[in-house]
């Protein structure tokens, strides 16, 4: 009987109060096997059941925020009024309109990451990162409105930030400081104990040293070279970074020391020479015994007086003795590396050379020449230093760079670049720290250790920001640039092999923290938080290095401008036809090896 | 309750037995090589928990072959020793610290974390993988063990913490 009234919508909301009253008795009569319809709302003309109440509650409060928090909500002309008396239905429709996100109506209290809407306008790697980290912090059911405001937040200050930087490179420090002003307000709504607050206050930091510098004296002087070895000790414990560098650079010198018995190597920069150890250990392990190993070391000089390069040195000595390694030491002091010649080596003859490079090159580098004027314009200090690195006729160049492009001639592109860099790299600073080991004091100490690693890396931070000139010193490439680089200069690229890459791979199964990657790219080794790689190894070795004739770096050098002229169709006869075919038949033998940036060279192969 | 008589009929018997077992019987206490053989083919850990058995067993778990056949056997893959020449490993590896050190400090809780993440993927590794990377973990260990070695050497102000990364275990020692 009831049935013939039962209608669930589409039923005229102006109805009597009579009828109304009939279909809620029936339904009661019922029962909650259809959901009733709650009584009091449709008191106050709404139907709406009472299973879909806690629905439509929640579909309420995201409308409410969705209208009010978001600026973008337009108010469109051709609006299309759904009746409001099927709150259901309406409240659906509603979000459907604003917020097309389907999980959003399907499951309202998710809490994996409050899937917010995904807004389509801003496609910034913070947001993404923002909602990994939420991700793996297991934030427990924060209510929807405050992860939104949150990320609104996030949103402004990286953008305050940005045109902050604009400013500045614009040169209108006035609307910069303004700017400035905003976004350390911007920055208290946010939490800086971590993600992209803690990041955003650095760069704060640095832009307002930039654009208000302190006096020179302020700055530390004769004490920064302790503290900097320091500083980099730490960053070396709080993540796998340096140690993937020193691994990778250490098979790769391994392996082509491999049947010499007189070896030498050179590190660009010595530190505590970490990196040696572990190399010493290898070679006395290897099959046919360990060679005559020599170490030079460059460093810092000093300050104190006391002799640090010296007393790493002997400490080397020391496990090079016990592990019965002939070992040998010698440390040059510089300020800065363009400053050393290949002289201070000794190189001796028929010693293989292993050139060792861990984040210096990138020192080297100057102003990035605009593309209208030709890429070979100055001589920058990199040149020279290369030129000398292929003059020594190493077996092996071990490059570790940074892999990101810090270096580009405008500022606001370089501070955009630095801000996306450094947050990755300070979510693998936590996320290493929260997955390693779990007892108290260790923790605290990992703690601390993380906290200077920061230090560290804010070092680095403030010199791309702040600096210009001769003073700013980061200037990291990427790895196509160092590529292309290093293969001007002479040196061609050794694939680093499968044992390295399996070494890495283990090596980041022993360290915390599931979200660093090693991928290999071109036969050189990135590591990388999340898919986007931060730090790059790779191999290299001077074109005829099998030669055991004494060194005739200026003959290498000239072949090679030679050969690219030819493949740019000038007709220049090679000066002394015999060593271009010398060239080319060792070239033959180096097969793989040609794969990689083999532009000029390979071409004129063929021609002779 | 017994009677007197049967008390020290049981004695006597007891006594009887005893000599008898001291003629016929083999406590492996009376051979320290081969406790140490056996003790050597144990897992670190039990190892480590068969040194609280007495003095005897403490002072023959602490040997350093002993250890060293345990690194052996379970990073190597239970087979032959593909770690290079055995005398050679064995003299860096003692002046280095010796093999307990190496295992306690790298290879336990490198096979730790192994265990771990394998356990995560499921044991779908064949035993050529399986092999490799247990050789490689060795290598590895190696490496990482020198450098906690060279900072040692340093008698540095701060402690060495080189491998603060690797989870460490309970010292037992």
């Amino acid at each position: 009987m009831s049935s013939s009234f039962r209608s669930d919508m589409g039923t005229d909301p102006y109805d009597s109060v009579g009828d109304d009253r009939w279909i809620i008795a029936s339904a009661s009569d019922r029962g909650s096997s259809r959901g009733e319809i709650d009584s009091l709302l449709h008191g106050a003309g709404y139907r709406v059941r009472s299973t879909d109440l806690r629905h439509v509650a929640i579909g309420l409060e995201q409308l409410e925020s969705t209208m009010v928090g978001d600026q973008c909500v337009a108010s469109s002309a051709e609006a299309i009024h759904y009746n409001p008396s099927d709150l259901t239905a309406w409240v659906d429709s509603m979000l459907s309109e604003l917020a097309p996100d389907p999980h959003l109506l399907r499951h309202p209290l998710s809490t994996a990451a409050a899937n917010t809407w995904a807004d389509p306008t801003q496609q910034r790697p913070s947001l993404h990162r923002l909602e990994n980290h939420h991700q793996h912090r297991n934030v427990p059911a924060v209510s929807l409105q405050s992860m939104d405001e949150e990320e609104d937040a996030a949103i402004r200050l990286v953008h305050l930030l940005v045109s902050c930087a604009d400013s500045v490179q614009r040169g209108d420090s006035e609307m910069a400081g303004s700017l400035l002003d905003q976004t350390r307000l911007a920055l208290a709504r946010v939490n800086t104990g971590f993600g992209i607050g803690k990041v955003a206050g650095y760069f704060v930091d640095a832009l307002c040293r930039r654009l208000y510098p302190p006096p020179p004296s302020a700055t530390g002087g004769g004490g920064s070279a302790a503290n900097l070895e320091i500083l980099y000790h730490h960053f070396y414990e709080a993540c796998p970074y340096i140690k993937f560098a020193h691994f990778t650079a250490n098979q790769a010198i391994l392996e082509a020391f491999q049947g010499h018995d007189r070896v030498h190597v050179v590190d660009f920069n010595l530190m505590h020479g970490l990196q040696w150890p572990a190399l010493i250990q290898a070679l006395a392990l290897r099959p046919g015994g360990p060679p005559l190993l020599r170490l030079t070391g460059i460093g810092a000089p000093s300050p104190d007086g006391r002799d640090a390069l010296r007393e790493v040195g002997l400490r080397l000595a020391e496990l090079a003795r016990s592990v019965q390694v002939r070992f040998a030491f010698r440390g040059v002091a510089a300020t800065r590396l363009e400053h050393v010649r290949p002289w201070m080596f000794q190189v001796a003859p028929g010693e293989a050379v292993a050139v060792n490079t861990v984040l210096q090159l990138h020192r080297l580098l100057g102003d990035r020449a605009s593309p209208e004027g030709g890429d070979a314009a100055a001589a920058e200090p990199i040149d020279t230093v290369l030129e000398w690195i292929v003059g020594l006729k190493p077996k092996i160049v071990t490059v570790v760079e940074q892999e990101a492009d810090h270096n580009k001639p405008s500022f606001l592109d370089r501070f955009t670049e630095a801000l996306f860099y450094y947050s990755t790299m300070f979510d693998s600073l936590e996320g290493g720290r929260v997955g390693g080991s779990h007892r108290g004091g260790q923790q605290q100490q990992q703690t601390v250790v993380a906290a200077v690693a920061e230090a560290y890396l804010q070092r680095e931070m403030c010199n791309i920001v702040c600096c210009e000139g001769a003073a700013r010193v980061e200037r990291h490439e990427p790895l196509a640039r160092w590529r292309d680089r290093l293969g001007r200069a002479g040196l061609r690229a050794v694939h680093l092999g499968s044992n390295a890459f399996k070494q890495a791979s283990m090596l980041l199964t022993l360290f915390s923290g599931e979200g660093y990657c090693v991928e290999e790219v071109a036969g050189c080794l990135t590591l990388g938080w999340h898919s986007r790689p931060l730090i790059s190894a790779s191999a290299w070795r001077a074109d005829d290095a099998d030669d055991a004739s004494p060194p005739r770096d200026h003959q290498t050098l000239v072949l090679q401008d030679h050969s690219s002229s030819i493949t740019s169709g000038s007709n220049n006869v090679v000066d002394g036809d015999d060593h271009l075919h010398q060239h080319s038949v060792m070239r033959s033998h180096m097969g793989s090896s040609d794969r990689i940036n083999d532009t000029g060279s390979g071409s004129s192969c063929s021609r002779v | 309750m017994l009677t007197r008589e049967e008390e020290e009929e049981e004695q006597e018997e007891e006594e009887e037995e005893e000599a008898k077992g001291r003629r016929r019987a083999f406590s492996v206490n009376d051979n320290v090589d081969l406790l140490a053989e056996i003790l050597g083919r144990l897992d670190g850990r039990s190892l480590a928990v068969a040194g609280c058995v007495c003095r005897l067993w403490n002072a023959v778990g602490r040997r350093d072959s002993v250890w060293e056949a345990v690194c052996h056997r379970h990073v190597a893959g239970g087979g032959s020793s593909a770690a290079g020449g055995g005398c050679s490993t064995r003299s860096v590896v003692a002046a280095l610290g010796g093999y307990r050190r190496l295992y306690r400090l790298c290879i336990g809780p490198a096979l730790d974390r192994l265990a771990g993440s394998a356990g995560g993927r499921g044991s779908t590794t064949t035993t050529a993988e399986a092999a490799a990377a247990h050789h490689l973990s060795l290598s590895l260990s190696l490496s990482l063990f020198s450098i906690d070695c060279y900072e040692r050497l340093g008698g540095r102000q701060q402690r060495p913490a080189s491998l603060l990364f690797l989870c460490k275990p309970v010292d037992v020692s």
